[in-house]
């Protein structure tokens, strides 16, 4: 999965290549996450988990100031397609996604 | 080869719709003002003069006034769709009819050179720029 867009610096970068994961356990704060964009169900977005509301995720909006920027939505968990587990592109940044 | 078996065929989305959530309404009130006075000088040039230097001045600032126009309609529409939110609404009942009328005023001094449109423009744009502060009080 490429990634395009700036709102998960520093931990991401615009044209990181990650290799996402299948969710095998429910997803928790902090977490990374590939879901579908709630505001356009036919594209994908990358964000960080802020929390949970019952069986829903929380995704956080901007990673560069999270108490400013709030959320930028909620999907329900059955949207969370996988979780950004490791980058394997640029190779200088290569390793662990960390949230 | 290798490269091509690795690049990723999914592309995810990492955007803001506006980087880190700022949002401004002096952006249109400066467009608005320049609208305005681009009006004022329009008006003031000499309407007979042919030379060049007064048909390039004339064409320059009918230029700006569009281009600045356009601007304060596109401003104001990120605000509209992104900025406000419906909590905002229930507070400012007339939220949607206050945008609606300010980017039909800004179309209107889009296409004409009309005083009285670019002072409507400027009022339309302070009195959503009043809204956008009362909501960070």
């Amino acid at each position: 999965m490429a990634v395009r867009g700036h709102s998960m610096e520093p931990a991401l970068r615009e044209g990181d290549w990650l290799l996402v994961l299948p969710p095998r356990r429910a997803m928790r704060p902090g977490d990374v996450v590939l879901a579908r964009d709630p505001h356009d169900r036919s594209r994908l977005v990358v964000k960080r988990v802020g929390g949970r509301e019952g069986d829903d995720v929380v995704l956080e909006e901007c990673t560069r100031h999270p108490s400013e920027s709030g959320r930028f939505g909620v999907v329900p968990s059955s949207d969370v397609v996988g979780r950004a587990a490791f980058r394997y592109a640029p190779l200088s940044r290569f390793g662990p996604v960390r949230a | 080869m290798l490269g091509r078996f690795l690049r990723p065929s999914t592309v995810a989305y990492a955007h803001c719709d506006i980087p880190c959530g700022i949002y401004d309404p002096t952006a249109a009130k400066i467009a608005a003002d320049t609208v305005a006075k681009m009006v004022e000088k329009i008006t003031a040039l000499d309407k007979n003069a042919t030379d060049f230097t007064t048909r390039g001045n004339f064409v320059r600032m009918i230029t700006v006034k569009e281009q600045h126009a356009e601007i304060c309609k596109k401003e104001l529409q990120v605000l509209w769709s992104d900025y406000f939110k419906p909590e905002h609404l229930e507070k400012f009942p007339k939220l949607h009819d206050s945008f609606w009328k300010a980017l039909k005023l800004a179309s209107k001094n889009k296409q004409n050179v009309d005083a009285q449109a670019a002072t409507d423009l400027q009022a339309a744009v302070k009195e959503i720029s009043d809204m956008f502060w009362a909501t960070k009080k």
